[in-house]
């Protein structure tokens, strides 16, 4: 079982990789088992193909094999199900619908049309995932076995060229393996950015008995999700990177910390830990090349400030997760003072491809600051939500137009907030920047870790503000004066102009208090928490100012602060409001123009969503009925 | 909503005897404090507050390092939590698609603020900020259960259907 | 020893000094709240920034902790940039402490007018996280911080009287703002809710210490019968007078 050899895995690897390719008269079905299909049902789906199996005949995986894979990032179509000979994609597959799969297309190889992806503009249906242009344009690197593979089976990894980039790195010295990070040019996929080459040379040169790796797993960013995905879906890819990186920084020991909230990412990573240990890719005397190496996954208590260096490891230590004031680099003293490497979940997949492909074959893609690929996670109002790589400098415009099909419902692009709460939303004109570690930030916003929310006309921004900030408000660990207080501060007076009771100087106090806050924060979190404030009053001031001196919400969501209105010219009588008003303000005959009684209406906005006419707006309150 | 008083875990009489398993369990340094302290809060469903000092002990720290790490993550709770812990989460793209409304929707419907317990203690309601299942949204989980594209109009159905679920 | 510049003035200092520290040496004072001489630094009042001109880059940070180590550092310690940051720090805190003679003093000297918010309690604490320093370094640790964010405070565990504080006072003595109060009454001292039996010197009669402070310092507190300052002086006469030991 255990492998002690370099040559022995590259046997075992020949032999899977040969397996794999031979099993390809096998039929097969892949079933995305990642939290939001699990969530949606994909576990009855994959009990029901085996039982159809049964039913069949078939022998099970001889003839047929239902695999659950790690998300395929489209997880609002999901259950997501891949039948192989054809690579036949499903989307929203429910138990009912597998008989028919079975028979027409697992048995036949015909399409069941009803279960096809259809475009959302063209409404054409793509037959398999490579005609869908939210997985045709993506550069699947990193993501390449996520949502192809068991993620609770090494033999699956293996078999997809897990670990041959360990055998390959185990073939050079660690400083080569160090200048080769350096020369691709790897930056950190966390939000930093930093040269993961540069880090790892400089924990390599510090002094110290004792080092260590570690991967921050504690994606705490709102709508980003890119993480859960790579350590639910390809455990094996994070571990590959570290002991990579072990070897090549000479640390002998390293966490991966998970955050709470991720417990299928906590138990793919347990089991691929252990599977690993008893195959000798991890633990005593690696491969036979005697490196020692050991994994210990830490999870977090829920808090998103750990997902800040010096706070992760403080929280690995034993203590509440704050920062530290960080004027000695944690290269040259970190977890428990000594030289330590940590590097994001992603980057940390991304190091056993360029250890085998070389920097040149990285730096091929994407830009020359920001080479290589990037995942983000595309959400909020865009038609195609869900994960997609692509090589960095794609613009914004290709991702949310092309990739994500456009804005849900067709309405009207307003912003995209990039970075999570240490970035910024960019207005329609931002549309062409690229996206790199570069770019977005000359405009007030980041590229942070990946995350990209779509937000249409129905969205207030100062609302968008006042979220973010009260996001943070809650996070603060709270010990660096301007953070806890300043946070408070802006957070009271977001509140204000958010319920009707803004006065003259509210902006200018908000921009004073948020400049001021960046320049004095002990670490990023509060460095960067006015960032979502501060490109809102740069791109939305007409917002704010309507917020502040006239107490309106044209986007129709700060209570009390618009009446809705139905245009009569607009309204076609299709009574979709009145169904979705709880409060009983909305009058009308079928097929007649509906009307709004103020008496009645709270303004919770749910009209507005619901009209599918766009007949409905928002008015000032003192506009007449 | 079944509002007979459910036994919850309560903390023993002999609090020390009942946990000697996880600190057989749990080596003596203290950097397993927060494990430790999860590993009792899945037991009780919240930390007794002798199992504090008892935890001090088996790790060599002192109490107030204990008390600081027990009330600054939030997974932790100092207060006996619900049979089900029923949470919002108040992400970006749920917060954008109604998330708040559903929260208002459970706390009327539970008749419990957020970060509120049920007096039967069957359920917690709290808010938790993003679970990563953004594609879903709005996202409500019940002890891991995920349940996607939730409304307002959705949530007595969630209630009835975790009502006659059996504590798990 | 390195060269570096502080407001223009050349000054010498080990590598590795504080800014802060250089700073003094050269006569130039930079107003402090967290930091203390005899307790490790934590750099979280953020009210001793000043600007600092490395490699070509200038950035604000905190003098109380940024060591010196590189040759031809600049240090300005007055810059519109520093007072507008330590200004904003003393507005944070002054909005919620306007009472502290400390900060009361700064702010009349940054010219900061505290204007608590409606429904905000006023207090003394700033969080600055010396008294919980302190009993770390005595080795009691009666007191930490609990929770996180606005509603951080420095409380002994649950609120309720610390049976690891000896007494010493050791918090009440760093805490600049006058929030940690104690009593002393008929030979006994009372602090944290806590009430602790003094040991007076025979020699001096000052009640010097509690009977828990001794022994937590090794001493037993039956036959420890002289205060610090007395037991120096009794030992400066037996070596006068030639004879040592007891």
């Amino acid at each position: 079982m255990k492998l002690t050899s370099l040559k022995a895995f590259e046997e075992w690897q020949a032999l899977l990789s040969e397996r794999e390719k031979g099993a390809s008269g096998v039929r097969r079905v892949r079933i995305c088992a990642g939290t939001g299909c699990l969530a949606n049902g994909s576990a009855q789906v994959k009990a029901a193909f085996e039982a159809e199996a049964i039913r069949h005949g078939l022998s099970i995986p001889l003839e047929f094999a239902a695999e659950s894979t790690g998300c395929h990032g489209f997880c609002e179509r999901g259950p997501l199900v891949v039948i192989q000979p054809g690579e036949i994609f499903y989307e929203k597959v429910k138990p009912e619908d597998v008989r028919e799969i079975f028979e027409k297309t697992v048995l036949r190889g015909e399409v069941v049309p009803r279960l096809q992806y259809r475009d959302p503009n063209t409404k054409q249906a793509a037959r398999t995932s490579a005609e869908i242009p939210f997985y045709a344009r993506q550069h699947r690197l990193v993501l390449n076995r996520c949502g192809e593979v068991d993620p609770f089976e090494i033999e699956a990894a293996v078999s997809r060229g897990a670990y041959r980039g360990l055998a390959r790195a185990f073939s050079m010295e660690p400083e080569r393996i160090v200048s080769m990070i350096k020369d691709s040019g790897l930056r950190g996929r966390g939000g930093g950015g930093f040269p993961t080459g540069v880090k790892w040379e400089s924990a390599r040169k510090a002094p110290g008995r004792h080092r260590f790796v570690l991967a921050n797993g504690d994606e705490g960013d709102p709508g980003a999700f890119m993480d859960r995905s790579l350590m639910e879906g390809d455990p094996h890819s994070v571990l590959e990177g570290m002991i990579i990186g072990a070897y090549a920084v000479g640390a002998r020991k390293g966490f991966i910390y998970v955050r709470a909230e991720y417990p299928l990412a906590v138990k793919a990573l347990q089991q691929a830990i252990r599977q690993a240990k008893e195959r000798g890719l991890l633990g005593r005397d690696i491969l036979g090349t005697g490196f020692d190496f050991d994994l210990e996954i830490c999870r977090g208590g829920g808090a998103f400030v750990c997902g800040e260096s010096t706070a992760l490891m403080a929280s690995i230590e034993g203590r509440a997760g704050e920062p530290r004031v960080k004027y000695i680099r944690s290269t040259e003293r970190g977890l428990w003072n000594c030289p330590t490497v940590l590097n994001n979940v992603e980057t940390w997949a991304n190091v056993p491809h360029i250890v085998l492909n070389g920097p040149e074959w990285f730096r091929s893609m994407g830009t020359e600051k920001s080479p290589g690929t990037k995942i983000f996670s595309l959400v909020g109002k865009v038609k195609n939500s869900g994960l997609v790589e692509i090589p960095m400098g794609t613009t914004l415009r290709t991702m949310i137009e092309d990739i994500g099909g456009g804005v849900l419902k067709n309405r009207a692009f307003k912003a995209v907030q990039t970075g999570g709460p240490s970035g910024g939303c960019l207005p329609a004109d931002a549309l062409d920047l690229p996206v790199d570690f570069d770019a977005l930030t000359a405009s007030g916003s980041m590229m942070g870790s990946g995350g990209m929310i779509v937000m249409d006309e129905r969205t207030c921004m100062v609302d968008v503000a006042r979220y973010f900030v009260d996001f943070l408000a809650e996070e603060s660990c709270g010990k660096c004066t301007p953070c806890r207080e300043g946070l408070k501060a802006l957070q009271r007076l977001l509140h204000k102009l958010c319920s009707g009771r803004g006065e003259a100087g509210d902006g200018e106090r908000l921009r004073e208090i948020g400049s001021a806050l960046a320049d004095t924060a002990l670490c990023g979190l509060g460095q960067t928490a006015p960032n979502p404030v501060l490109s809102v009053l740069r791109y939305f001031p007409g917002e704010i100012a309507e917020h502040e001196a006239e107490h309106f919400c044209r986007a129709g969501v700060c209570k009390g602060m618009y009446w809705p209105r139905i245009d009569p010219a607009k309204c076609v009588g299709c009574g979709a409001c009145k169904k979705a008003c709880a409060a009983g303000a909305i009058r009308g005959e079928p097929r007649a123009a509906h009307a709004i009684d103020r008496a009645h209406c709270v303004t919770c906005g749910a009209c507005l969503e619901a009209c599918p006419f766009s007949a409905i707006t928002a008015v000032r309150r003192e506009d007449p009925e | 909503m079944n509002s007979q008083a459910v036994s919850t875990a309560e903390a023993p009489e002999n609090l020390a005897f009942d946990l000697q398993d996880l600190f057989k369990a749990t080596p003596r340094h203290p950097r397993f404090l927060l494990p430790l302290l999860q590993d009792i809060q899945s037991r009780y469903r919240y930390l007794p507050r002798a199992s504090l000092k008892l935890v001090a002990e088996h790790l060599g720290i002192p109490e107030s390092r204990v008390y600081a790490v027990a009330t600054f993550y939030k997974a932790l709770s100092l207060t006996p939590r619900g049979e089900k812990t029923v949470k919002v989460c108040l992400g970006t793209a749920c917060h954008l698609r109604g998330a708040a409304s559903v929260l208002d929707a459970l706390s009327r419907s539970l008749g419990i603020p957020p970060g509120g317990t049920t007096q039967d203690m069957r359920f917690t309601l709290e808010t938790v900020n993003c679970l990563g299942a953004c594609a879903l949204a709005p996202v409500v989980t019940v002890n891991d259960r995920v349940y996607g594209q939730m409304t307002p109009g959705r949530v007595a159905e969630l209630i009835e259907k975790e009502s006659r679920h059996e504590a798990d | 020893m390195i060269e570096i510049t502080i407001d223009e003035k050349k000054v010498f200092v080990e590598t590795g000094t504080t800014v802060l520290e250089a700073a003094r040496s050269a006569g130039i004072e930079i107003p402090t709240l967290c930091a203390h001489e005899g307790l490790v630094r934590e750099g979280n009042c953020r009210l001793c920034s000043v600007e600092v001109t490395e490699r070509g880059k200038t950035k604000l940070v905190m003098s109380c902790m940024y060591p010196v180590t590189r040759e031809g550092l600049e240090v300005r310690t007055d810059t519109d940039r520093v007072r507008s940051a330590r200004r904003f720090v003393l507005q944070m805190l002054a909005d919620r402490n306007p009472k502290a003679p400390v900060l009361q003093a700064l702010c009349s000297q940054y010219g900061v007018v505290p204007n608590v918010p409606e429904n905000v309690e006023p207090e003394l604490c700033i969080r600055c996280g010396r008294c919980v320093r302190a009993c770390e370094t005595n080795g009691t640790s009666a007191l930490s911080f609990a929770g996180r964010g606005w509603d951080r405070e420095v409380t002994p565990p649950f609120h309720e009287a610390p049976g690891d504080c000896v007494g010493c006072l050791s918090c009440a003595e760093v805490c600049p703002t006058g929030r940690i109060t104690w009593e002393e009454k008929e030979g006994k001292r009372s602090i944290w809710g806590r009430t602790f039996d003094l040991v007076v010197c025979e020699r001096c009669h000052e009640a010097y210490a509690t009977a828990e402070q001794l022994r937590h310092a090794g001493s037993d507190p039956e036959t420890a019968r002289l205060c610090p300052r007395c037991r120096k002086m009794a030992q400066q006469e037996r070596i006068r007078l030639g004879t040592r030991g007891a």
